[in-house]
């Protein structure tokens, strides 16, 4: 694999992902609400001190974990099906070029719009917080999970991608697989404990295993040291991991997300041309 | 150029390509000549390294499987359908010559060989483009890549006829000097380019030689068309009846057809002459495809059971 050809084509997918009239709409409602709730949603936090702005700050953390992933899933979910639906995926590898050029040029290309939207949107929120009193170190951490969040969705996206017969497959499988995640979150892992009585170690890895979750756990054991956010499953992760392995383990969890489903997709991709 | 040993491809239990054994030399222009589903695109991803295979494959000296980005360096290739870039041409022609390493301004010449204009049609989002130039641009990019071999998988099916006699006039004079593997269906494409073709049926070579061979083999039949003045058709058709014991097959208004076999095309309309016939214009249509399939596999049976 040879960079040139690899960031040609990091550039060419970073082209297309903000020519994107979705990506500009999600970066855009995600700034705009991010900013809002950064304005509007601290005010009592001079008045409840750090335990009010770490509220105040959970609700921009659960716009990220709504929205990144979706802002992450369209544009990976389309990136390789669309292609081959429309012939250049079979252009572009008649070329002179590896399967894995083309593969980490949209993973890279997609990831870097991420990071540009992100960086904007959560950005200008996080500037606003920190304005409000919130200090910048719990900013930072909160933007590293959120980007960490998205590297994820892009390599599940481009994993959906590689496999799906069709664009709207790819769409709708992406959507599917984020209500579902979303679902099973806190309130699902709450529910499946009262209704089921499913054993505690279960649920404790599921907070892991489900990287909506995990980047929830991760931010909130961060955030909220005395853990009134972090709901009961993330209140025995802390008492049995700490703040920092909690989050730690969330990251890495997250990490493992982000290279896992990719490295699958790139096997599936060179077999699904 | 090449040369492929027991390629053979299947698809779930469905064999595409049964064990090809084919040798395509530098220079030559050949025509991979099927119905649909006879493997020819197949044979075709296969080469571009675009599919797993087993056998043995190699283009221009290099295993397609070991060393499939060197195979593809020697390879410009142009698909069935264009495919649906999103931006101008002059985006995309910038985007494969950084790709390739090639000089922007070669490649406009290229294409300016070819009839298309970039300085012209280069702010034009490629999705507004005909066929006939995106398959144009397409083998522009391809002739200025240098490349030793072309692969073009039925270029013209979704032409028009103008737009595929421009194509093909096209190829014939910008391509002289390249190896062209042509995979098609009609059989008007294999003769205005290619020098020799195989005929591929259920993933098998039927056929390996050159279009009179394959004329001579099969001894399938043209329709020759003959249009007289309307008052003498009925005499001229049974003239030529008893004459030549051919049986005409069709009538159009004046002109009426008959099934006859290719070389004994010149000696019917010299005989016309011979007689004082008017003929006012004369045509032949070749068999279909299926037609010639047909008569092939026949005569491959025929000759099976002479050699029991």
């Amino acid at each position: 694999m040879t960079g040139a050809r690899a960031a040609l084509f990091v550039r060419r997918e970073l082209a297309a992902a903000l020519h994107a009239r979705w990506f500009i709409v999600y970066a855009a409602l995600f700034l705009i609400a991010g900013v809002l709730l950064a304005a509007f949603g601290m005010g009592n936090t001079m008045i409840y001190g750090y335990r009010g702005f770490a509220k105040a700050f959970a609700g921009l953390v659960h716009l990220a974990l709504f929205l990144v992933p979706l802002m992450a899933l369209f544009p990976s979910a389309a990136s390789v099906a669309d292609e081959r639906e429309s012939g250049v995926l079979e252009y572009l590898l008649a070329q002179p070029v590896s399967f894995g050029e083309v593969y980490a040029g949209k993973w890279g290309g997609i990831n870097v719009a991420m990071l540009l939207a992100l960086t904007i949107g959560f950005g200008a929120a996080g500037a606003v917080a920190v304005m409000r009193g919130v200090p910048p170190a719990f900013v930072l951490a909160a933007y590293g999970f959120v980007l960490l969040l998205a590297t994820a969705f892009v390599a599940v996206g481009l994993l959906l991608s590689s496999v799906a017969a069709s664009r709207a497959r790819a769409l709708t499988f992406g959507v599917v697989l984020w209500f579902l995640l979303i679902a099973l979150g806190t309130l699902g892992v709450m529910v499946a404990s009262i209704r089921w009585g499913i054993p505690e170690r279960v649920l404790l890895v599921w907070s892991f295993v489900n990287p909506i979750e995990a980047f929830r756990v991760g931010v909130m054991s961060v955030l909220d040291p005395d853990l009134s956010l972090l709901g009961p499953i993330g209140i025995r992760l802390v008492g049995r991991l700490g703040s920092t392995g909690t989050a730690a383990l969330a990251a890495l969890s997250l990490a493992v997300w982000s290279v896992i489903p990719g490295l699958i997709g790139l096997r599936l991709f060179r077999s699904h041309v | 150029m090449i040369r492929a040993r027991g390629l053979a491809k299947q698809y779930g239990v469905a064999a595409v390509l049964r064990g090809l054994d084919m040798d395509v030399r530098s220079g030559e222009r050949v025509a991979v000549l099927g119905l649909n589903g006879a493997g020819k695109t197949t044979l075709i991803r296969c080469l571009l390294g675009l599919t797993d295979f087993t056998g043995n494959l190699a283009v221009a000296g290099y295993d397609v499987r070991k060393s499939g980005l060197a195979a593809r360096r020697a390879i410009g290739y142009v698909p069935q359908r264009p495919p649906h870039f999103d931006g101008t041409l002059r985006d995309i022609v910038a985007f494969f010559c950084r790709l390739r390493g090639l000089d922007a301004d070669g490649v406009r010449a290229q294409l300016e060989e070819l009839g298309l204009s970039v300085k012209e049609h280069g702010d034009k989002h490629v999705r507004t483009l005909s066929g006939g130039m995106l398959q144009k641009t397409l083998l522009g990019l391809a002739l200025a890549a240098h490349v030793d071999l072309l692969l073009l998988d039925e270029p013209t099916a979704n032409l028009d006829a103008p737009a595929r006699r421009e194509f093909l006039r096209a190829l014939r004079s910008t391509a002289a000097d390249r190896t062209v593997l042509l995979a098609t269906h009609r059989l008007a494409d294999v003769e205005a380019v290619a020098d020799r073709l195989l005929v591929l049926h259920e993933g098998s070579i039927a056929f390996a030689g050159r279009m009179r061979e394959l004329w001579d083999a099969v001894g399938a039949d043209i329709t020759l068309w003959i249009q007289v003045p309307q008052d003498r058709r009925d005499d001229v058709e049974r003239h030529v009846a008893t004459r030549h014991a051919i049986t005409t097959v069709l009538r159009n208004g004046s002109a009426f057809g008959v099934k006859i076999e290719r070389s004994r095309r010149a000696d019917l309309l010299g005989d016309l002459r011979r007689e004082g016939v008017m003929v006012e214009d004369f045509w032949t249509e070749a068999p279909s495809l299926h037609d010639l399939m047909e008569q092939l596999l026949a005569a491959r049976r025929a000759a099976a059971e002479n050699a029991e």
